[in-house]
């Protein structure tokens, strides 16, 4: 197990757990359900995203051993038949507005046995949710050729001239129908928005009139692959052609492996809705040409260029050197399209010679080391305003649109504040525009804490600006709340001297700040005021209003004071 | 190093993702995973010559890059949301630098808010900090980098490292750093 762990943290996947089906199952469960369930143990390997090649067992084993240098990569043959012979599939006009892209190969007498059944309709279902992103760019369809003859239409009609037999099913439906039939299923109701609501649903018939499919909800009962099935008819139809053909290629490299002339695909024609016929799979062998000097650099090894040319073999990408030695020619398979540059050859040079055995050493870069302005003046004073008895809180930047607004007594339109479109609470529907309401928040929470509760924050709170380049901007504000049986308003007002003084700002009004009365909803009437600085009005303190404690779920008084530090960089 | 401004929480998706050659149909710019807004819903301002040449990568490839091939999309990139990480300041920070005359070697690093749609559990927030920090110079290797790193972690009393090879749409090589504690 712990080989096993290392072999894949080396190649770069991660063994996220060891279990059992009866370990899961006691767990989702409980022990009784789990009685009589496999015991065999199971591996859950967390796959990167960019590798296809690797989502099924056959792709992972394949990969693996050839990183172990324990077997050669197969070289995928594409077959193509003799002309008249080969299967065909026509797409129409009518595909157009909807699902516009379809690809399509055989597997020729191919032998299922249960694993690699399974198998085969498991990485359907993981390129679905990966490359495919849940059907919408990608649908995959297999199908048992020997119960259907070609040549093949794709085509789309509309809801009520489709009717077939869906997978599984026992009787006929309408697609109409099957859109209802499936509303409740928890697997393929996800997928009925895709083309529900267009006035074309795609199909794709054989030559008998026989339904293939409907994608990208369902199959045909009709072609079904059973463990006894021999011949595959795969289709891929999709909204991405790029990602069509990757799909394709995937599964039909993978599971060539079980045909009778293992690794052979035969191809199939797709003739377009414009005359122009194309040949799948494309099953392409791209050569990209790397200088192993550049390599050595990049990753700060000095390997040979013939070791460097093994260690890329290793990774499935075939290479040799040429030239003498100056460069290193690589044969890029079809099973990885994820490597689209030469820092991706790059790359799986370096995993293969192990991450862990690169030498560790520090760029000879000078440079001379800056604090952010704002954020050196943010740190100088925080740890005085500890000193001054405050004790510091960190709290959420977003919050619900109440605690701007209504809980401080305006309306949310005055306070420019940032919304969010898709929160998956309430709590999250706004950036704050101050950051009063956290702090508040923060001593409803700790209400048992010994009185008096001196509470501060600096901060970034978010706003609207038509100025800036994406619509809003941040600023720097720092706020301070008092809580006690009395209000403490000569407690804050202390404060914001104490923070004067410490910016070196005189109390005066030509060059220092002022303070004048001012009426604030969210304060006391009689007992707040606004503060001038640098030119501009920089924030309020006061006592807070009685309706603005009850609201945040306080009950003693509170004075608070909050500014906009900006100004004092 | 130096610190970068990160003083906008607010980003476009195309300095969040289509910058950092995330692709539009990436998993990561889902409703789920990213919080998008509803006000300022769209950025009004993006570089004009920098997006012409990410739109261009992205669909065509160049660079010595085959591309992701697919239709890149303005509007897509225009769409306002809250970062779900500090490389977006990042990404403006290396523009900037490669907007200068002459190019100097740097050294940024930010500590600051990101945001991500997710559910609130026992170990995730839907707000959390990140930490960032590149070294752009010439003939950097990843030998350098895991040097950096492993002073790094070392200044934080963590010194058993090992390095796994990991995917990151806009890194390559890419690694996930794993510490072990004696413990």
């Amino acid at each position: 197990d712990e080989e096993f762990n290392d072999l894949c943290f080396e190649f770069g996947l991660e063994l996220d757990e060891i279990t059992s089906e009866k370990d899961i199952i006691s767990k989702e469960k409980g022990a009784e359900k789990a009685k009589g369930a496999s015991d065999i143990i199971l591996y859950k390997i967390d796959v990167p995203a960019n590798r296809y090649d690797l989502l099924c067992l056959e792709g992972l084993v394949r990969g693996l051993q050839v990183f172990k240098e324990r077997i050669n990569l197969p070289r995928y043959e594409k077959i193509i038949p003799a002309q008249g012979e080969g299967q065909k599939l026509i797409i129409t006009k009518e595909t157009a507005k909807v699902r516009p892209h379809a690809v399509a190969a055989v597997l020729r007498n191919i032998t299922f046995t249960k694993e690699c059944y399974d198998s085969f309709i498991d990485l359907q279902e993981k390129l679905h949710q990966n490359i495919c992103r849940r059907r919408a760019l990608v649908a995959i369809g297999t199908h048992d050729l020997d119960t259907i003859s070609g040549p093949f239409t794709y085509t789309a009609k509309a809801p009520s001239e489709i009717k077939f037999k869906p997978l599984n099913q026992s009787q006929e439906y309408t697609a109409s129908q099957i859109m209802d039939l499936y509303r409740t299923d928890s697997h393929l109701r996800h997928y009925l928005h895709l083309i529900e609501n267009k006035p074309l649903y795609p199909v794709i018939y054989d030559s008998n009139g026989v339904v293939l499919s409907m994608p990208p909800i369902i199959n045909g009962d009709h072609t079904k692959i059973s463990l006894n099935t021999r011949n595959v008819f795969i289709e891929c139809t999709g909204t991405d052609i790029t990602k069509a053909k990757i799909v394709l290629d995937i599964i039909v490299t993978m599971f060539s492996e079980y045909c009778e002339k293992p690794f052979s695909v035969e191809a199939a024609e797709v003739v377009c809705p414009n005359g122009k016929t194309h040949i799948y799979p494309e099953l392409a062998y791209r050569k990209e040409k790397v200088k192993p000097e550049l390599i050595n650099k990049k990753i700060g090894i000095n390997e040979t260029p013939s070791n460097l040319a093994k260690l890329l073999t290793r990774m499935c990408l075939k290479s040799h050197a040429i030239e003498n030695g100056n460069n290193i020619e690589i044969e890029i398979p079809p099973t990885r399209a994820d490597v689209i540059h030469a820092c991706d050859i790059i790359e799986d040079a370096a995993i293969a010679y192990g991450y862990n055995n690169i030498q560790m050493t520090i760029p000879k870069t000078y440079t001379i080391a800056n604090q952010l302005p704002l954020n050196k003046l943010t740190e100088l004073l925080r740890l005085d305003l500890a000193a001054a008895g405050f004790t510091e809180v960190l709290t959420f930047a977003l919050c619900s649109q109440e605690d701007i607004a209504d809980k401080l007594g305006t309306d949310i339109s005055t306070t420019k504040a940032v919304c969010i479109a898709n929160p998956k609470t309430a709590e999250f529907q706004v950036a704050r525009t101050t950051l009063l309401p956290g702090l508040l928040k923060t001593i409803a929470a700790n209400r048992k804490m010994p009185l008096p509760l001196k509470l501060f924050e600096i901060s970034d709170i978010v706003v609207k600006d038509p100025n800036k380049d994406v619509g809003a901007r941040n600023y720097r504000h720092f706020c301070a709340v008092y809580y006690n049986k009395s209000p403490g308003f000569e407690i804050i007002h202390g404060l914001l001297d104490r923070v004067m003084q410490l910016l070196e700002v005189p109390p005066n009004k030509e060059n220092g700040y002022t303070i004048k009365a001012t009426e604030g909803s969210a304060f006391f009437p009689g007992r707040c005021a606004e503060i001038f600085a640098k030119g501009q009005s920089i924030g309020k303190l006061g006592v807070l209003h009685p309706d603005v404690i009850t609201k945040f779920e306080l009950t003693m008084p509170c004075s608070a004071l909050e500014i906009n530090i900006e100004p004092f960089v | 190093f130096t610190e970068m401004p990160t003083d906008n929480f607010v980003e476009s998706s195309f300095w969040n993702f289509d910058a950092l050659f995330q692709p539009q149909q990436h998993p990561a710019r889902d409703q789920h995973d990213t919080f998008f807004l509803q006000d300022p819903a769209e950025a009004p301002e993006l570089p004009p010559s920098y997006v012409a040449k990410v739109k261009k990568i992205h669909s065509h490839g160049g660079y010595g890059s085959q591309g992701y091939k697919y239709e890149w999309l303005l509007e897509e990139a225009r769409k306002n949301l809250l970062r779900t990480h500090t490389t977006s300041a990042s990404a403006r920070a290396l523009y900037r630098l490669a907007c200068q005359e002459k190019f100097s070697p740097v050294k940024y690093f930010s500590i600051d808010r990101v945001f991500r749609n997710e559910s609130l559990d026992a170990t995730h927030l839907a707000e959390f900090h990140q930490v960032e920090g590149l070294v752009a110079d010439r003939g950097l290797t990843l030998g350098h980098l895991m040097g950096i790193l492993k002073q790094f972690f070392s200044k934080l009393g963590i010194t058993q490292l090992r390095f796994k090879p990991a995917y990151n749409p806009y890194t390559e090589p890419s690694m996930e750093v794993f510490s072990y504690h004696e413990g």
